[in-house]
């Protein structure tokens, strides 16, 4: 019976992913690709850095205000390809894309990997809170997911684009997941727990990570244009609250066909 | 409790909360891997989904 109930979040999750797929197509990747035409050298930095472990590579990219404006522009001059751009992994030591795929397969593999976690932990975070997710109710779980973990920490941290400018990567993670976690808890006391006790706390909750503030960027000055940045923030957050409520709906049709037939 | 209106409902509680644990690591390890992860290879194929997800990334 158990393993039923993860079947049915891996089905739903993989059903949104592929829609999600879609719906990044059409409305987010073209922003991106957009932007990356503005992004400069940034993306090339590892290519000056293969004998370097690949973490260290990745990191050292990722912190653009330590690396000087003349080292970016000798990385872009030394690389023909950014990172970014790869379409295969040959000649890259740190990065590339997996299993040599194309850009598009690589991102509906990640797609449908997010899309089971993100179904895994709907259907977790319901079976361990004891409130089942349903047809009748799928959507609601959906927008409750998708303000937890999307439109909640993007007060703090909007979606970016590449080229953004960004505080430190480890520290906007960890504060990306204490605002997904804080903003999950409270949600689940304000709408799921009864007491106006309960209500108080789960707005103090979601407050909380907000109060504290996400880690910003020293200068943000950025040759992507800030128009590219507005749609991008418009269309990510459309695109994943599509995403949510796809898997909310398909989590509660799963539930119903998968996980009580047996 | 408000799992009393589902009939169908079959999981025992302690059952459940295995389920729904189990849910929530193996969730939050694919979730980690795809979108957080601090591995060149892994952020390269899901960059474009780490950037439409709104993920922490670069």
């Amino acid at each position: 019976m158990i393993v039923r109930y993860l079947l049915a979040a891996l089905v739903a999750g993989l059903f949104s992913g592929v829609l999600m797929t879609a719906a990044q197509e059409a409305r987010v990747v073209p922003l991106i690709l957009h932007a990356e035409e503005f992004e400069g050298g940034d993306e090339a930095a590892p290519a000056t850095e293969g004998s370097t472990p690949s973490t260290d590579g990745a990191a050292a990219t990722h912190e653009h205000s330590s690396l000087g404006a003349v080292v970016l522009d000798v990385a872009a001059y030394l690389s023909p390809v950014s990172v970014a751009y790869a379409h295969d992994a040959e000649g890259h030591e740190d990065g590339g894309i997996m299993f040599g795929m194309s850009r598009f397969s690589g991102t509906l593999l990640a797609n449908l990997v997010t899309g089971a976690g993100f179904a895994l932990l709907l259907a977790g975070f319901s079976l361990v809170s004891g409130h089942p997710i349903t047809v009748a109710n799928g959507a609601l779980w959906g927008a409750a997911g998708w303000l937890a973990v999307h439109m909640l920490p993007a007060i703090g941290l909007p979606p970016e684009l590449p080229g953004f400018p960004a505080a430190d990567l480890t520290q906007r993670q960890i504060w990306w997941v204490a605002a997904v976690v804080l903003s999950a808890a409270g949600l689940y006391l304000l709408f799921l727990k009864p007491g106006i006790v309960a209500k108080i706390a789960g707005v103090v909750l979601i407050a909380a990570p907000q109060v504290y503030g996400a880690p910003q960027p020293s200068d943000i000055s950025s040759a992507v244009p800030a128009v590219l940045g507005a749609e991008f923030a418009v269309a990510a957050l459309a695109t994943t609250l599509f995403f949510w409520i796809v898997l909310g709906l398909s989590l509660g049709f799963a539930n119903e066909k998968i996980a009580k037939a047996a | 409790m408000a799992v009393s209106n589902t009939s169908s409902i079959t999981l025992s509680a302690s059952d459940r909360l295995v389920a729904g644990v189990l849910a929530l690591l193996l969730g939050g390890f694919l979730v980690f891997g795809a979108g957080l992860a601090n591995s060149a290879v892994l952020h390269d194929t899901a960059h474009d989904t780490r950037h439409s997800y709104g993920f922490p990334c670069h």
